[in-house]
């Protein structure tokens, strides 16, 4: 009797509860709809219309087309074209020499336009490519491994190992064991200190890596943090950078935490790249002279601030908290300046880094995506790059603009001398070094190289067995490349998705890929792609125009429904093309 | 009147101290018969012995890099011991342990790291002891809701694994020494609390507390004169192994980059530092881990020794 009453009880209780959950919004909707009509009302449109532009679409499509109804949005792209089912025209707005370099680049892979549109650029796209390439994805088991497999219709040379897993560790000695102990058939970033031991064990064999990188030390002028006061800022002083820039021992960091074959950082950079070094070379080190100037500029007692890092290998550095703790000891020996460390998670600081929240001094690096002065100068200090430094440099981003449009290297030096310059003169950075970075494999592989981008073509590779195993430093933060930034995703979607053009395996001349073959106007602003015929993707559909438009539209469109990925930055096409259609206003 | 009500507790806690100096004697009889707590004694000896002396006895800056010195001698970063006695070349300058990664002396931070070890150990169970103390002694005394309100906290407090709990701390916190310290002192509180607590509760319907309530005595003269003192032996054991797990917990939230930051020459942060050169320069590794197990080791010993010579139903067997 009793268990029956407390029964009933408790249903009446549960039926009340969902009563009032489900009541509650019925009686509280007029509430809401009369206030505003009482009060809220006109505020509430007054407001919109003296802030807001109403949004005007800039975009022209048609079924075949995607085009900018003017170039004033301050972009590069004017229109993409599907002419015919194998041809692709690519119309500029100011002409550009390094196209070809940067539409190989893997952000601009094509992927089957019917499965962007099904999945809406989320979901599987983020972990299942459907690309062209040698190798499709088979399995990712997060914090595991991604598991590949031969893709048996490829139109180039087929893999030659039927099965390949992508595997990370982020500890230098953990990947050395591994590939000592035969269970990975390559691994990258050996550690500075393990490249002796890998040179001397005859079952391993070492590849350098080219040092197309920089490293550097980064000051940030306008930190995007609540409550953060910028007047107390000394990062905001050009002098008090340039004192820095003059007070930090390089070669001493070069010399001692960088592996043979690196070179202290002149330029931002490498020499390597055609007019990488053009321009005065980097201040000496002076810690007097650097002294002197942090007094000048009023700091005659030096300041505190913080080191921000990530402790991860990267082709430019390895062992950053040596690095990050010799930096602590030179700013307080040569201008006694107090910086204590502050380790953050990789991911997070490369979001802290793009959206300019790093408050202190960090340590970064960047790898060359493609072997042009615009992937080094103009991805960080052009007018598309991201806030990482602070505000930007106006007279380098006109110089830097003015050299992009620029053809011929000869006709580029002056203006790249000038932007050199500057960037010494304004110091958003210290260039420390251009480090060498070494790949081990197993002695039995064939075809075994690096890749100065970092971008190492595994099917051209064999080790005589069914699956090849490579371990890298880290896991990807998504497969979906378009709207990725991190080294460690671009080689696994190498492997997947192909571009219109590619690099020379192992190098950085730029080939032919999805496109057959290409031309361009006399003044570089028409660039006609002749698609390769008989391509199939993974999925078995035909590779066509359509998914080429489909696949670059997203990325230049900001108000394109499927301009939405991973962080939906699409941080490449930005800083590579200069701006996005239908940009959101700037806040 | 007065005389009266105040001469008893004065008496009573004589009495206690008589008492507890034969119990003080008795248990340091006990404590140097067992072999292990004398090694136990003789390492933290040693410990506190380089900890008061580190800087007369460090060769070498534990913080200052060699790099800059350009040194006549050829030192490489992460070189190998080099002593005379063992064969190193007289001219080359001796370091004991070897160079670290940003060429500091490894011998003279292994000394620093030895006072920053026991400070850290030190620290915290004061810390946690004086609050669990206040806190457990509250509960076991006045028992009801403040019992309640205050046990169930520390019950949820031990729910979480400790080290989880202090990396949550410290994460909110930011990383640091002293936010370290502060969050292995608070995850190491229920421990004491609970004590404390059990032993108010067995202490407090004794006699002479009885006594001192009916002469007037107040509560704070029960709680720390009466009770106190007679609850001491659990939580000094308690403390002895908790300085030990402290030490642990330290050395773990610094080798995750979470407590001492560079150049602070920690054990753990330097453990941390140097983890992927196991096989290059296993030294920088090997002294470091070995400190912290002897450390440990040392504190672990002296407790279980204390706890075997501090138990009552041991006393009257041997003595």
């Amino acid at each position: 009797m009793k268990r029956k009453l407390s029964i009933l009880l408790s249903l009446v209780v549960l039926a009340s509860m969902l009563l009032a959950a489900c009541g509650g919004g019925a009686t509280e909707a007029p509430a809401a709809t009369e206030a505003p009509v009482v009060t809220e009302a006109p505020v509430a449109t007054e407001a919109p219309v003296a802030t807001e532009v109403p949004f005007v679409d800039h975009a022209v499509v048609t079924d075949t087309s995607y085009s900018a109804d003017s170039c004033d949005y301050g972009g590069e792209f004017k229109s993409i074209e599907a002419v015919d089912a194998l041809t692709v025209k690519i119309t500029l707005c100011v002409p550009d020499p390094a196209f070809p370099s940067k539409i190989a680049f893997s952000s601009f892979a094509i992927q089957p336009s019917e499965y962007i549109e099904a999945n809406g650029g989320n979901g599987a796209l983020l972990e299942q490519p459907i690309g062209t390439g040698p190798y499709s994805v088979v399995a990712w088991e997060r914090g595991s491994q991604i598991v590949f497999k031969a893709f048996p219709e490829y139109w180039g040379d087929k893999a030659l190992v039927p099965n390949l897993v992508f595997k990370w560790g982020s500890e230098s000695a953990q990947r050395l064991v591994e590939i000592q102990s035969g269970s990975v058939d390559g691994i990258d970033n050996v550690g500075t200190d393990d490249i002796a031991v890998v040179q001397a064990d005859s079952n391993l064999q070492l590849k350098a890596r080219e040092a197309l990188n920089v490293m550097y030390f980064g000051f940030n002028t306008d930190p995007q943090v609540t409550g953060w006061d910028n007047t107390k800022n000394p990062f905001t002083d050009e002098k008090v950078r340039q004192a820095i820039a003059m007070g930090i021992d390089r070669k001493r960091i070069v010399d001692n935490f960088y592996p043979v074959g690196s070179t202290v950082a002149d330029y931002f950079t490498p020499c390597a790249i055609p007019n990488g070094c053009v321009g005065d070379a980097w201040y000496t080190f002076d810690p007097a002279a650097a002294k002197a100037l942090l007094a000048e500029a009023g700091y005659p007692d030096g300041f505190t601030t913080t080191i921000q890092y990530r402790d991860k290998d990267r082709s430019y550095i390895s062992g950053q908290t040596n690095v990050a703790t010799d930096l602590q000891a030179q700013l307080k020996e040569n201008l006694n300046i107090d910086a204590t460390l502050e380790v953050m998670e990789s991911g997070a600081f490369l979001d802290a880094a793009d959206s300019g929240q790093l408050t202190g001094m960090y340590i970064l690096g960047w790898g060359a995506d493609y072997p042009d002065q615009t992937n080094f100068l103009d991805y960080h200090f052009g007018a598309g790059a991201s806030i990482q430094f602070g505000t930007k440099f106006d007279d380098l981003t006109a110089v830097l603009k003015q050299a992009a449009s620029t053809s011929g290297d000869e006709a580029r030096k002056p203006l790249y001398e000038q932007a050199n310059n500057l960037v010494k003169q304004h110091v958003p950075m210290v260039p420390i070094s251009h480090g060498a970075s070494a790949v081990a494999y197993l002695a039995n592989v064939t075809g075994a190289h690096t890749s100065p981008l970092g971008n190492e073509k595994f099917s051209v590779m064999d080790n005589g067995k069914d699956t090849f195993v490579w371990m890298q430093n880290g896991e990807p933060p998504s497969l979906y490349c378009a709207d990725e930034t991190d080294g460690e995703a671009f080689r696994a979607c190498e492997q997947v998705t192909e571009a219109l053009l590619s690099y020379a395996t192992g190098g950085t001349a730029v080939e032919p890929a999805l496109a057959e073959s290409y031309e361009a106007n006399a003044d570089l602003t028409v660039w006609t792609f002749h698609l390769r015929p008989g391509v199939k993707f993974h999925d078995g559909s035909d590779f066509d125009a359509r998914d080429v438009l489909v696949s670059l539209a997203l990325q230049w469109d900001a108000h394109n429904a499927l301009h939405t990925g991973n962080t939906g930055a699409f941080t490449y096409f930005s800083a590579l093309f200069g701006a996005y259609l239908n940009a959101p206003p700037a806040q | 009147m007065t005389t009266l009500t105040a001469t008893p507790p004065k008496l009573d806690s004589e009495a206690l101290t008589l008492k507890s100096t034969s119990l003080w004697q008795i248990t340091w009889h006990r404590l140097f018969r067992r072999k292990s707590s004398i090694v136990g004694i003789i390492i933290l000896g040693l410990l506190v012995l380089i900890a008061l002396t580190a800087q007369w006895i460090a060769p070498y800056s534990p913080i200052l890099s060699m790099l800059d010195a350009k040194p006549p001698q050829d030192i490489q970063r992460r070189s190998a011991p080099c002593i005379y006695l063992l064969g190193c070349p007289k001219d080359q300058p001796q370091h004991l342990m070897g160079t670290d990664g940003n060429l500091r002396d490894e011998f003279s931070r292994m000394l620093y790291g030895a006072r920053l070890s026991l400070m850290i150990g030190l620290s915290t169970v004061v810390f946690a002891i004086i609050i669990g103390t206040i806190l457990g002694a509250l509960a076991g005394y006045f028992g009801g809701w403040i019992d309640n309100l205050i046990m169930r906290v520390m019950d949820v407090l031990l729910a979480f694994p400790s080290l989880l709990l202090a990396i949550a701390i410290v994460t909110v916190l930011g990383p640091g020494l002293i936010n370290a310290l502060l969050a292995i002192g608070i995850v190491s509180i229920p421990a004491y609390a609970r004590v404390m607590r059990a032993s108010v509760l067995s202490v407090r319907e004794m006699d002479f507390v009885s006594a001192t309530r009916s002469l007037g005595g107040n509560t704070y003269e029960i709680l720390f004169k009466c009770i106190l003192p007679n609850a001491l032996t659990p939580l000094i054991v308690q403390g002895t192994l908790g300085i030990a797990s402290a030490i642990l917990d330290a050395a773990a939230l610094s080798f995750l980059g979470l407590g001492a930051q560079p150049p602070t020459p920690e054990w753990g942060s330097m453990l941390g530092a140097e983890r992927n050169q196991v096989f290059t320069a296993p030294h920088l590794v090997f002294y470091p881990g070995l400190a912290i197990m002897l450390t440990v080791l040392s504190f672990n010993l002296i407790g279980d020794g204390l706890r075997d010579a501090l138990d009552p139903r041991l006393v009257h067997v041997s003595s």
